[in-house]
């Protein structure tokens, strides 16, 4: 009997096999870099209308359309960027030295904001960023007070989109001596870090905390203290919004499922949390729901990827988007998932001397901010097209859904209809959101 | 010695006072009524010294550099947290996760505490003369913790760095994970008697042994996400053959 050739192996796809291998050799989880390659509904699911006989488009060539972007509003000091994509919380430690610098460079050409990430700050990170984000973590490796005076905007991380509850993870080969110092623990050593911040346990208490930290804020910073955000991963949108909000966060990082990071057992990063696109439509609501949308700030992240991307998610209400693997990608990363055994071949994750320095910081501090500068014409090129003199001015309206599944998720009429799924399905089904 | 009365003052405004009063001379203040209000001197960075009368709230000297306080009563959760350098003083008792991520400086309680005191810590000194319950220590990263009456269970869960000082006979039944049980060394015991001394606590250095990290055994938890029985012999055992 002839035998089957290449079958579809349905569920038994090679990846598959590959895990249960795996598994079946080790005894433990795969651990794996770059967060889910999972498709997941996202703004490719999305158009944008153009404007045509309702609204005249705006000129691409030879008119303006405004891109600065001001973050926390309601802060003393609110952050001022020039362009409304902002570099995402990778750490020194995950990422080379090389890499960190060449990112925060980049910021200063295009001038606008990066994130420190899990680990404490490397000196030449400030020292070339046009403006910092300062992270305070549950594991407070690396922090010190004088870092929250210097800082341009705060995040208290409660989770990150690629393995939300769980705590940071850097595996030992890249725990050199240097990350050893600047992270203040030991070398080598395989690192689980804190899953939560033992300075604020529950909601109530963060009111409390927040309350002191913007006190003491307002006098190191001679009354400019900067804005506070919350970074967290999209789960309970809803609910962690309201609770955010309460606490009194200028404004929110909310981080989807397919977001970046150094490492992350595959389970995780493939199941935990849900997609930017949805969280993002019920985070605006949220903010809408308790009048808090133009005080408090919504930072999207998780895979996004281009202009239009960037254009869909200002439509939908956010006020900037955050890049990670982007801004790797950007820099020659390949995106080959393998992050965690520290070997990267361009120098960009990972610690040994030798391919650090096959990264040039300055050529690829350009090709991130050239990468940047074109996202945003695109958006630009997007918004004049919907007929926007400011890239902020993009709204809900001017979208429309492609597929059942996003129309379902966001509300967004289908393409060519006004009509949408009603106010809930299955288990909220008659149930106002 | 400056006098402040916090009976009528908002909470907002009690640190801004204090600090005014700093910064006008005061180098010694007391102050009464603070009624167990929050973050109590948080963020102070002079080289003052303040007595509190009675007790306070949550996040009492938060950040604290520089400065020595003493309250009298109690605090509440978070005590210290953050701490950098000068002296936190306690008479009575405190809430949960004192000293969280203190960095330098001492902390010292003469009764006792909660859970989870010095989480994260990464260096200065916290005296507990009372007990302590679960989790002291936990995720150190360096400093010292001492503590004089018992330890609850899971004492120094997964520290990286740092040492716990225990003289609570039944100790080595209650370590987390990742630590072991061992003898001081006589420095160690002499850091701890002039500690003793100069916080005036009844106590030597050489009855104290020592919580530390075991880092080769990093990353093997004590709370694995799940232990199955692999030996054939255990198993057997658990079927009852
Ligand atoms: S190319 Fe380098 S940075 Fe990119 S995924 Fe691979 S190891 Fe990580």
């Amino acid at each position: 009997m002839a035998k089957i050739v290449n079958p579809e192996k349905g569920t038994w796809s090679n990846q598959v096999i590959s895990e249960i291998q795996y598994k079946a050799e080790n005894g433990k989880y795969r651990i794996r870099g770059c967060g889910s390659p999972r498709r997941v509904p996202n703004f490719d699911d999305l158009m944008i209308l153009p404007g045509q006989l309702t609204r005249m488009p705006i000129d691409t060539y030879r008119e303006s359309c405004s891109t600065r972007t001001v973050l926390g509003p309601a802060a003393e000091n609110p952050l001022v960027i020039e362009t409304p994509v902002m570099i995402a919380g990778m750490s020194f430690g995950a990422l080379s030295k090389h890499a960190k610098i060449a990112l925060a460079k980049a910021t200063s050409l295009v001038g606008t904001v990066i994130s420190n990430g899990e680990g404490g700050c490397l000196p030449e990170e400030m020292e070339n960023s046009y403006r910092q984000s300062i992270q305070i973590l549950a594991s407070r490796m690396g922090f010190h007070k004088d870092l929250l005076f210097k800082a341009d905007m705060l995040e208290i991380l409660f989770g990150i989109g690629a393995k939300p509850g769980l705590a940071g993870h850097l595996m030992g080969a890249k725990i050199t001596e240097e990350i050893s110092k600047i992270r203040q623990i030991p070398a080598g050593i395989d690192l689980h870090s804190h899953p939560r911040s033992g300075d604020s346990f529950g909601a109530d208490d963060l009111v409390v905390k927040i309350e002191q930290l913007r006190e003491m804020l307002h006098k190191n910073t001679g009354g400019h203290t900067p804005p506070i955000f919350a970074k967290i991963a999209a789960a309970r949108v809803r609910e962690d919004i309201k609770i955010a909000v309460k606490a009194g966060f200028d404004g929110i990082i909310l981080d989807g499922c397919t977001a970046g990071t150094g490492a992350a057992p595959v389970m995780a990063a493939d199941h935990l949390g849900i997609p930017i696109l949805p969280a993002a439509v019920q985070a605006v609501r949220t903010l809408e729901e308790i009048g808090a949308k133009d005080r408090v700030s919504l930072i999207v992240s998780g895979g996004v990827k281009d202009g239009a991307d960037l254009a869909k998610a200002l439509a939908i209400g956010a006020d900037a988007i955050a890049i990670g693997t982007a801004a790797m990608v950007a820099m020659g990363c390949r995106v080959c998932m393998n992050c965690q055994a520290g070997r990267c071949a361009f120098g960009i994750g990972t610690q040994d001397p030798e391919l650090v320095a096959k990264l040039d910081i300055d050529e690829a501090a350009h090709k991130v901010a050239n990468y940047i500068k074109a996202m945003t014409e695109e958006a630009v090129l997007l918004a004049k097209a919907a007929g926007k003199t400011k890239l902020q001015n993009l709204e809900r309206e001017d979208l429309r859904s492609l597929t059942l599944e996003s129309c379902a998720m966001t509300g967004i009429p289908l393409a060519g209809s006004d009509l949408v799924f009603g106010e809930g399905f299955g288990f909220a089904a008659g149930k106002s959101l | 010695m400056e006098h402040i009365d916090a009976s009528a003052v908002a909470n907002k405004d009690f640190n801004p006072m204090v600090w005014k009063a700093i910064e006008d001379g005061a180098k010694e203040i007391l102050i009464s009524n603070v009624h167990s209000m929050h973050y109590v001197l948080a963020g102070t960075d002079q080289p003052v010294k303040v007595t509190i009368e009675d007790s306070t709230g949550m996040y009492t000297c938060s950040y604290l550099e520089n400065a020595e306080v003493r309250v009298k009563g109690n605090v509440g959760w978070y005590a210290g947290d953050n701490m950098v350098s000068g002296k936190l003083i306690v008479e009575q008792n405190t809430g949960c996760n004192v000293g969280t991520y203190i960095a330098g400086g001492d902390l010292v309680v003469y009764g006792s505490t909660g859970t989870r005191v010095g989480y994260g810590m990464k260096g200065g000194h916290i005296i507990i003369g009372g007990s302590a319950e679960r989790w002291a220590g936990q995720m150190a990263m360096g400093g010292e913790l001492i503590v004089l009456g018992s330890l609850g269970l899971g004492a120094g869960e997964s520290m990286y760095e740092g040492k716990i000082f225990t003289r609570d006979p039944g100790a080595a039944g209650k370590l987390g994970g990742n630590v072991a049980y061992s003898e001081i060394t006589e420095e160690e015991a002499a850091e701890l008697d002039a500690l003793f001394a100069e916080y005036g606590f009844d106590a030597e250095g050489k009855q104290f042994h020592v919580i530390r990290p075991v880092l080769d055994a990093a990353g093997k938890h004590k709370y694995t996400l799940f232990r199955p029985i692999l030996e054939p012999e255990k198993a057997a055992k658990k079927r009852g053959e």
